[in-house]
């Protein structure tokens, strides 16, 4: 699950409540049936929490800090060692296990953070923008651990970064300025949002018969024009009826009409187009929910 | 609790702050060693203690140990992953507090060697040497305390120092403005104890005011949940 937002709608305020960090000003937390204000040390321990920018204790190694977060979630001393070691060989630390974390760059730190959060298996991992500040390789490396990660564990996190939400998870909560503006799978969402049924073709037209196309194809709901390139080759974009898939007709049609086409394409609604439609249609309009 | 303890003392002596404590008390110490020993011929354990250098490095280096503390956790953000593990913030506060205590009860222990140097030269008397280490331990207790309290309201370590430090010196020249005010200097209470007389008011005192602050100090994390 992911919670998903412009910034300062308040992902990382959620998660502080949903962690205890800070309490709600109204409403109550409840984690696995037990209740955040009433029993805060069950409550916590079914989590596991890595927040955002990655805090890290630089005084210590790899080792010691994960070693420190066994220790502080109370994790059996007998099969501490065996838990640490397990942890720190499934996020690939294990090179690096010896160093202070001040000396790592920022993708190991990340795993860290990561470690800290998995240990004492917790049920829950809420990780807050996990992959912000990494470059592109460490970020698919943190994605797939979070995929990994998403088969044993339940998954909240948080995210401005549209492609990584489509990629890693089922369920999208969609939030502005504090409130639930959304609650689906990404699919649905971009469903939902998916009205148009457009096409963008370039071609090369001499005698200028794009315009009056729309009376031969009757398909056609509206057809506009983008621009000219150098080449003159033009833009147009065709807006269909709906649940008409034009692409075959217009190859056939512009064909006969003398007009080549250099290049065809749908327009494809994104979870960008989605959550773009949905922020500013504002926190009055509830899109469904499952 | 022992976790936090341990992390932390393994925090100050990974980082100079622990070696900076004891050696620069250390050597306040043997100055104030050299005038009263060698200068003034005093075999006296308890007045090296009870001097202007050893007391004045206190002031100084007690928010060494303690300015940190909640400061910079909430600087760095661990404060989150200390506030969202199933420890309690009574547990973390006192791990603190015990891991700074432990640090100055070693400093107390290296002391002893100039016990030991003393016995050579004549006999100090033993009882008032450890009534002595026991009031300027809980002397040391209370101002930890206080320095946590201080670090506690603030992110800012370099504040949460000087709040310590203005405070040690306050209650120190209080009663120079005002002979009522002396009960509430720390330094005449612990100079009860150098004279070999363990005042049961001036112990309560103190570990009145050591539990207070610490209970402040929870109070503080506690409201801080809310009031973000």
């Amino acid at each position: 699950m992911v919670y998903f937002g412009p910034n300062g709608a308040g992902k990382s305020t959620t998660m502080n409540m949903i962690t205890g960090y800070i309490e709600p000003t109204s409403g109550t937390v409840i984690i696995d049936g037990m209740n955040m204000a009433k029993k805060p040390q069950k409550a916590k321990k079914q989590i596991g929490y890595m927040p955002e920018g990655v805090p890290l204790y630089t005084d210590l190694t790899v080792k010691e800090f994960v070693t420190y977060m066994a220790e502080i979630k109370k994790v059996d001393r007998k099969i501490r060692k065996q838990k640490v070691d397990e942890i720190i060989r499934q996020t690939g630390l294990k090179e690096v296990e010896r160093k202070l974390t001040k000396t790592l760059s920022r993708g190991y730190k990340q795993r860290v953070s990561m470690a800290g959060a998995l240990v004492g298996d917790p049920k829950i991992l809420i990780l807050d923008e996990p992959t912000v500040g990494l470059d592109p390789k460490q970020i698919t490396e943190i994605r797939n651990l979070i995929k990994e990660l998403g088969k044993t564990h339940t998954i909240i996190l948080s995210s401005h970064i549209l492609s990584e939400v489509s990629q890693i998870c089922n369920k999208v909560i969609i939030i502005n300025q504090g409130k639930i503006i959304a609650v689906d799978t990404p699919e649905n969402l971009e469903r939902k949002v998916a009205k148009n049924n457009s096409i963008y073709v370039t071609v090369e037209d001499p005698e200028d018969k794009m315009k009056t196309i729309q009376e031969k194809i009757t398909d056609i709901e509206k057809i506009s024009f983008i621009q000219e390139d150098e080449d003159k080759t033009k833009q147009y974009r065709i807006e269909g009826k709906e649940g008409v898939d034009l692409r075959k007709t217009l190859f056939t049609e512009l064909a006969k009409e003398n007009i080549t086409i250099f290049e065809m394409k749908k327009a494809d609604t994104t979870l960008e187009d989605a959550f773009i439609q949905l922020i500013d249609e504002g926190g009055n309009n509830h899109v469904g929910s499952n | 609790m022992w976790a936090v303890i341990k992390k932390e003392l393994k925090s100050y002596f990974s980082t100079p702050i622990g070696y900076i404590f004891i050696g620069v008390f250390l050597i306040a110490f043997s100055i104030s060693f050299y005038f009263t020993v060698l200068q003034y011929g005093n075999v006296n354990f308890e007045y090296i203690y009870y001097s202007l250098p050893t007391i004045l490095v206190l002031a100084f280096i007690i928010p060494l140990l303690t300015m940190r503390s909640f400061a910079e956790e909430r600087k760095t953000g661990t404060e989150q992953l200390l506030l969202t593990s199933p420890l309690s913030i009574t547990k973390i506060t006192l791990g603190k507090f015990f891991a700074a205590s432990i640090i100055a009860i070693i400093t107390e222990l290296i002391t002893l060697m100039f016990f030991a140097i003393l016995c050579f030269f004549g006999m100090p008397h033993l009882s008032t040497a450890l009534a002595t280490l026991l009031g300027f331990l809980l002397f040391m207790m209370a101002y930890i305390a206080f320095g946590m309290l201080a670090s506690s309201i603030t992110e800012n370590q370099i504040i949460a120092g000087i709040i310590s430090i203005a405070f040690f010196i306050i209650t120190w020249v209080l009663p120079d403005f005002n002979s009522s005010l002396q009960s509430f200097s720390f330094i005449n209470m612990f100079y009860k104890y150098t004279q070999g007389q363990i005042d049961i008011a001036d112990t309560i005192t103190f570990i009145t005011f050591t539990i207070t602050c610490l209970l402040l100090t929870i109070t503080v994390m506690q409201r801080r949940k809310t009031a973000k």
